[in-house]
């Protein structure tokens, strides 16, 4: 039961709207609509499956409920490297995150930083530099840092590895704060009431 | 819930809060400074500060002993919505119900528990395996079937059904019974014909208060408010049943969201939220906007000074909208209410909290207890209900136990009197509070030495709405252990608003996670 629900992380992604919702990656569904979605990610001979959080557009009158963050694997920091304020704001969202999911070692969570849309206007636009936003992430416990370009798809494989390897490095807590829950979708099933959503 | 459904039909919501926390109606938080207590119906009749202990920051959590049935209504609405993505269940492990000794014996679950149970006789087994047989040969049955119970039967109250089903004067009298074990038929005499009677008694209570959970004394007639009818209380057992086993995992009837009830509204508002729904917290509104000629609802001011229009303002019960004098005939609110299933019963609910160190039973943490009436005092009129959940389900912090009481009650005093009277049978007061008191509870006892509370309150929440016109308002947590009723004034209040529309329409796949293995499907 227990190896069953550690190949399943979970991972959250947060920045300022706009950023995340359109967003990371046009790969990502629109935010209307979506809920989350699963990627599976092969790491060290295991596949793994990512269940990737979106904000819902909840975050705009930040009106995320702390079940959003609650259990998260892995936080998912995204800034548009084409405006600065996306990019000031990461400390807060960081912040945020640590104080909504109360992670029981805050030093050591592992966090992810992506800066997008690095292909916007030939990168002419941009006003974060890499340089700039790699010293953030060192000041922040050398969180990783990918940058992304959601319209070609690049780097996003890559940040995904890292995202997995990096929720996995917090897995020994997971077995403490995983209960054995009941598994109410599989006796929906079963009963077959017909009510698929 | 409403906005859910309501967004998922592709309407537009806004979801407007005061208040920072996406929450139930009557959370209660426990902070470690002070308690808040909501402005509106809902008012502390005493606060009662014990020991000031330290808590660490902790969830919201909601007041009311509320556990779900494994096949409740709210259980399947919320696959249906598909807010079971965000929220995790528990088993509560088991139900007890205090005898007239102030013992709390084990409530059975199903016939194989039945047959396990220590505290029960032979008889009593027998009794209530043939009684369950009974009502699951009257669930299975169709409608014209002749094992079905009679149309007679059904109208009759409940508890003069279970005496006619379950007390042949042959048992009673002479203390005989017919009781199978391991197949074989074994006659047996039960010595002592009032001990019987007692026990027979008691099995009544078993299943009238503790499985079919009903609120007043349904013995005594002219005290009942709600008398129970056969066909209510079969539906009930009917529940109980289909719940125990629903889930493979679950070990009981009931199971318990992990981080409490305040977990629901926030998978409901994530629900909302994916359909389109847009969240305000820390936005009051100021006012209301009515229009000048009509008197109809128009829109709401918020304390940024915007004014927006709507259709419809849905609101949570603690905001109470005063009836506007011309507008709006009382005759027609009479009728909405009506149309709500809410009637003219006034009622209050006593809830309380206390918390503990030490878990009441030894072997399990997560349990239901019930008082029925007249177990703890000869006037207690009805069922007191306590829920003690443990730290594992993140109410509390490690170590703690939260222990959750509610009973229907005419006035704060009689409530505030039940829950006093339910909490000294389970709770020793700090020796603090009380040095003399504590000295005598170990020294008579010292065997069964009850947990010391730590913390408690005590509050009276009145059961009312109102509702006009374009305004509506939900309902609130009521004295019921689930949320039954709740939703079913919520879907009334949805399909009154939306006749036309289904709640929560089954909806093609990009919805289920499961089919989202494609990284790059696109909605």
């Amino acid at each position: 039961m227990a190896s069953r629900r550690r190949m399943l992380l979970k991972v959250i992604i947060l920045g300022d709207s706009g950023y995340v919702n359109r967003k990371f990656s046009n790969q990502y569904k629109a935010t209307i609509g979506a809920d989350f979605l699963t990627k599976e990610v092969q790491f060290e001979d295991r596949l793994f499956t990512l269940q990737i959080w979106d904000t819902a557009g909840q975050e705009r009158f930040q009106s995320l409920g702390v079940a959003f963050y609650r259990g998260a694997d892995c936080c998912v920091l995204v800034y548009d490297v084409n405006v600065m304020k996306s990019f000031d704001n990461l400390n807060n969202w960081r912040e945020e995150f640590l104080i909504q999911a109360s992670p029981s070692d805050p030093e050591n969570f592992p966090f992810v930083v992506l800066g997008n849309k690095i292909d916007v206007d030939g990168g002419n636009s941009r006003v974060v530099s890499e340089k700039k936003a790699k010293a953030w992430c060192a000041s922040k416990g050398n969180i990783p840092y990918f940058e992304t370009s959601a319209k070609e798809g690049f780097n996003v494989d890559a940040a995904f590895q890292c995202i997995a390897k990096n929720a996995l490095k917090n897995e020994p807590e997971e077995e403490i704060y995983l209960p054995d829950t009941i598994d109410v979708a599989g006796g929906r099933q079963q009963r077959s009431t017909g009510c698929e959503c | 819930m409403i906005a859910a459904a309501t967004s998922a039909n592709n309407k537009t919501v806004l979801h407007l809060d005061p208040n920072p926390l996406l929450r139930f109606p009557l959370r209660f938080p426990l902070s470690p400074r002070s308690l808040h207590f909501p402005q509106f119906p809902f008012y502390p009749s005493s606060t009662t500060t014990l020991h000031s202990i330290r808590l660490p920051r902790l969830h919201p959590s909601t007041s009311h002993p509320s556990v779900l049935f494994c096949a409740d209504k709210s259980i399947d609405l919320i696959l249906k919505s598909g807010a079971n993505q965000y929220i995790d269940f528990k088993s509560i492990d088991a139900s007890f119900v205090c005898d007239e000794n102030g013992r709390l014996k084990n409530v059975p679950d199903s016939r194989a528990a039945i047959f396990k149970d220590k505290s029960l006789g032979l008889t009593e087994k027998n009794q209530l395996m043939r009684f369950f047989k009974l009502v699951q040969q009257h669930l299975a049955a169709e409608s014209d079937d002749n094992e079905r119970i009679s149309e007679e039967d059904l109208e009759s109250p409940f508890v003069e059904f279970l005496k006619k089903m379950r007390l042949p004067p042959k048992i009673k009298s002479y203390g005989l019974g017919i009781v199978f074990c391991d197949l074989l038929l074994i006659w047996c005499f039960l010595g002592d014909a009032s001990f019987c009677a007692g026990d027979v008694i008691m099995l009544d209570g078993i299943i009238l208060y503790a499985i079919a959970l009903a609120d007043y004394d349904q013995d005594n007639v002219e005290v009942c408010e709600d008398v129970l009818k056969t066909k209510d209380g079969i539906d009930r057992l009917a529940l109980y049943n289909s719940s125990v086993g629903r889930f493979p995992n679950a070990l009981g009837a009931f199971i318990y969201p992990i981080y409490g009830h305040g977990e629901l509204p926030q998978a409901f508002c994530r629900r909302a939220a994916v359909k389109g729904c847009i969240h305000v917290l820390r936005m009051p509104v100021i006012a209301l906007l009515m229009d000048k000629c009509t008197g109809h609802y128009k829109g709401v001011r918020l304390s940024s000074g915007q004014d927006l229009f709507s259709h419809q303002l849905i609101l949570d019960p603690s905001f109470i909208v005063p009836l506007p004098l011309a507008s709006s005939p009382p005759d027609s609110l009479r009728e909405n209410l009506q149309i709500l299933g809410l009637g003219d019963v006034k009622r209050k609910v006593a809830r309380g909290i206390c918390i503990t160190r030490r878990s009441l039973r030894p072997d399990t943490s997560n349990f239901l207890v019930v008082y029925p009436p007249r177990s703890l005092y000869p006037e207690q009129v009805t069922s007191i209900r306590a829920l003690q959940i443990g730290s594992e389900l993140a109410v509390c912090p490690s170590g703690m136990f939260v222990l959750y009481f509610s009973t229907l009650c005419h006035d704060a005093t009689q409530g505030k009197k039940s829950l006093n009277a339910a909490m000294d049978s389970l709770l020793t007061l700090p020796e603090s509070a009380h040095p003399e008191s504590i000295t005598i509870v170990h020294s008579e006892n010292s065997a069964e030495v009850k947990p010391t509370l730590l913390w408690k309150a005590l509050y009276i929440q009145e059961l009312n709405m109102d509702q006009f016109e374009t305004i509506s308002s939900t309902p609130m947590p009521d004295g019921n252990l689930n949320y039954n009723n709740m939703l079913d004034v919520a879907l009334k209040l949805f399909q009154k608003i939306y006749p036309h529309e289904e709640v929560f329409p089954e909806t093609v796949s990009p919805e289920n996670p499961e089919d989202d293995n494609e990284f790059g499907l696109e909605s």
